[in-house]
């Protein structure tokens, strides 16, 4: 088959065509039969899905497509006499709207990358002025094909467990989602504008000078989440640096025999650890205090996860004992990259260990780790496991009946059991959730802003 | 000042360091061995619960009854007792087992791929894709567990392992991707090159070439998708409800959960069961890591 001449206006025809209609400019101009069949149908499965209602079986613009996206915006409507099970699920129809929604931006990509790929092949066309064969094309299709393929699965797991209910979570906050009055499929759930942010967080109750007592909780908590951080990464990092700097002083001999010791709490699974401590700290029945009382040392039982100041203590103890020997690591390698003619040349300025530690060590092995240090804070403010299993974010205080909220709870198991324990607040989690994201955003900055992948200007 | 006097004090001096500095590793050894220790004579104590326990770690009169009373399925009579039912332990260990194995083959298959593909290609949408990852990583998933549940839910998901591992492997994809677009980009790229000059397509290129030469990496993501959802709990507990699903977490959760009176000793023996081989593949997994500490011994 002989090249017929190739008309370069083709080259505006082909995208033009293609906006009309999803694969009309590859079909009519370009001979990209298959690629044009293709985008072709998704358009009409899309239309299809769009126009026809498949509930009456007509075409009334009143398909799944925008049922779902109206469904969304309504959250249902009031259908006191059908039963329980035929009545609409604003929440069904919330996530389902969120799925929709993303199809459809995934669609409006589709079709955008559509338009600007019948320029591009019309410019190809155009410039080699003939149309490609037909293995032309498939080698083609093969090299630009393959990141697409390969990237798709983890789009489409991305985008329902993670984007879809990371949205939904966020939309929750301005809704009134909460028992026991709006929990479908027995009552509706309504958009409710800022109102929950209110009930969060404004000092008082409504126009009265009550105080608010979520606010109360919440301020404790975000305290107590800030303050924990801080300890908990400070307190491991330097009883982690400690251990590694006196395992390197030539003054002990069997370090290599403490340092197996040591590394132990890392490899046991945290969860396991946190149960066991949980029970060596039992009041009444845990060894440590019975062993402290037979000792003689003290009198009465040590509360430790029983009264709030000092479950707070003891969690930061606790925490030390899990997280110790992840930082001597840490601080371990960070020091053997120190280059020994530093050490040498002190020794002979005649600097003592300490000096040198302080002047030589310390700044090294503190800027070297520092990044590392700030993730740890971040992940720390969410450190969900050591407060849960621990304390249960226990003790009571006077508030944690109405706000759920114990004296070591952190945001994050605050969270946690609002959703989870009756009676749920889910919209109150939601702002919560929130406010937890936005906290994070400058980390995420900042671990971005440190990949390799940006300092070369590639992202 | 004589010169002998002067190197007696100081003499004197380093061996007081030396002493004080062994006591507060010795303390420490104590403080670190203590509960390990506890825990291992708590599970070969005959009685119950936790108020038996002798406050020395080791038990009075050391038995097996905990091992067999937690090995026991949950529906026959432990043997030497006549009302004492067993407990599902063997089938949560087999659950969490198959867990993390169908977990590490789809983290292993989507995030090999996924950093292979950022490392290498050009196409649209790479860049916001790969800065959005970064931001993802930073948040604890089950702040969507709600939206998480309901989605399993519609696509009958809820209740079964393959759930938990689309939530699980979906949760690991932004960190080990990167993790593994790091390591291709420090792969030579002349070999791959080669094979694409010759005429292999890049499906050919990337199982052939790509993936047997970054196998170092790939154990070491094996291992770690392979520990993760060993003690993860959240998630668990949200999505598989009958007792014959639930993974090791849940089930010990709420075998100790507010029971520490029937049950702390059992517990220490299920524990135990999970500890030691969980330790072994962590400490394997993290052996560089490890190895880089214990050879530097000797440097000042």
């Amino acid at each position: 088959m002989k090249s017929t001449k190739i008309d370069p206006k083709i080259i505006k025809k082909a995208p033009i065509a293609s906006a009309c209609f999803m694969g009309l400019g590859q079909i009519v101009y370009l001979k990209q039969y298959i690629r044009g069949a293709f985008f072709a149908f998704l358009e009409a499965v899309m239309l299809f899905f769009i126009v026809f209602d498949p509930k009456n079986l007509s075409f009334n613009f009143q398909g799944p497509v925008v049922k779902s996206l109206v469904g969304l915006i309504t959250l249902g409507e009031e259908k006191r006499h059908l039963p329980v099970k035929l009545r609409d699920h604003s929440i069904f129809m919330m996530i389902t709207g969120l799925i929709v929604l993303i199809i459809c931006i995934i669609y409006i990509s589709t079709y955008i990358f559509n338009i600007r790929d019948a320029k591009k092949s019309a410019e190809r066309i155009v410039q080699k002025e003939k149309f490609p064969s037909m293995i032309e094309t498939q080698k083609f299709l093969q090299e630009k094909a393959f990141p697409y393929f390969g990237i798709l699965p983890i789009i489409i797991l991305l985008a329902f467990f993670t984007i879809v209910p990371l949205l939904f979570s966020g939309l929750v906050a301005f809704t009134n989602y909460s028992s026991p009055d709006h929990i479908p499929p027995n009552n509706l759930v309504d958009w409710v504008g800022a109102d929950n942010f209110v009930t969060m967080f404004s000092p008082t109750v409504g126009e009265s000078s009550q105080a608010n007592t979520w606010f109360g909780a919440f301020g404790r908590v975000a305290l107590w989440t800030l303050v924990w951080a801080f300890f908990s990464t400070i307190t491991c990092y330097f009883t982690g640096m400690f251990f590694s700097v006196i395992l390197q002083d030539n003054r002990v001999q069997i370090s290599k025999f403490y340092r197996i010791i040591f590394i132990l709490p890392y490899a046991i699974p945290p969860m396991l650890t946190l149960f066991v401590w949980q029970n060596l700290l039992n009041g009444t029945f845990g060894p440590i205090n019975r062993t402290l009382i037979e000792l003689g040392l003290i009198a009465e039982p040590i509360r430790w996860l029983t009264d709030p100041k000092m479950a707070r203590m003891t969690l930061i103890m606790v925490n030390i004992w899990i997280g110790f020997p992840y930082s001597m690591i840490l601080t371990t390698s960070s020091m053997t990259a120190i280059p020994s003619q530093l050490y040498e040349a002190a020794t002979i300025d005649g600097a003592n260990k300490w000096y040198q530690f302080r002047s030589i060590t310390l700044p090294l092995v503190l800027f070297q780790t520092l990044p590392l240090l700030i993730m740890q804070f971040a992940g720390n403010i969410n450190n969900f496991g050591a407060v849960f299993f621990l304390t249960s974010g226990g003790p009571t205080l006077r508030d944690t009946i109405s706000t759920q909220a114990g004296a070591t709870d952190l945001l994050i198991s605050w969270i946690y059991k609002l959703t989870y324990n009756t009676p749920n607040q889910y919209n109150l989690a939601s702002v919560l959730s929130i406010l937890v994201f936005i906290v994070m955003v400058p980390f995420a900055v900042f671990s971005f802003t440190r990949t390799k992948s940006f300092k070369e200007g590639e992202v | 000042m004589s010169k002998i006097n002067k190197n007696t004090t100081a003499l004197s001096q380093s061996t007081i360091i030396k002493v004080f500095l062994n006591i507060i590793l010795l303390i420490t050894v104590f403080i670190v061995l203590y509960p390990i220790a506890f825990t291992i004579g708590a599970a070969f104590t005959r009685s119950n619960s936790l108020a038996s326990t002798s406050i020395v770690p080791w038990p009075k009169e050391p038995s097996l009854y905990q091992f067999q009373r937690l090995l026991t399925p949950s529906d026959q009579i432990v043997s030497g007792t006549t009302n004492v039912r067993g407990t599902n332990y063997i089938t949560w260990y087999k659950n969490t087992l198959k867990i993390a194995i169908m977990n590490t083959i789809l983290t292993v298959i989507l995030c090999t791929t996924t950093g292979y593909i950022f490392s290498r290609f050009k196409f649209g949408l790479k860049k916001p894709l790969m800065a959005s990852m970064i931001v993802l990583q930073l948040f604890p998933s089950f702040i969507g567990m709600i939206a998480t549940y309901v989605i399993l839910w519609r696509i009958n998901g809820l209740d079964t392992h393959w759930g938990l591992v689309l939530v699980y492997a979906t949760g690991s994809i932004p960190y080990n991707s990167w993790l593994m677009k790091g390591y291709f980009d420090s792969m030579p790229r002349s070999i791959e090159e080669a094979a694409r000059v010759d005429g292999a397509s890049p499906l050919a290129t990337y199982l052939r070439i790509i993936v047997p030469s970054a196998r170092p990496q790939i154990v070491f993501l094996t291992l770690v998708s392979f520990t993760g959802p060993w003690m993860d709990f959240i998630f668990p507990r949200l999505v598989l409800r009958s007792d014959a699903k639930k993974t090791l977490a849940v089930g010990l959760f709420e075998l100790i959960n507010g029971r520490a009176n029937d049950n702390f000793t059992m517990f220490a023996a299920g524990a135990l069961l999970v500890a030691i081989p969980f330790a072994i593949i962590f400490i394997a997994g993290q052996k560089n890591m490890l190895l880089s500490l214990a050879g530097d011994g000797l440097k000042e």
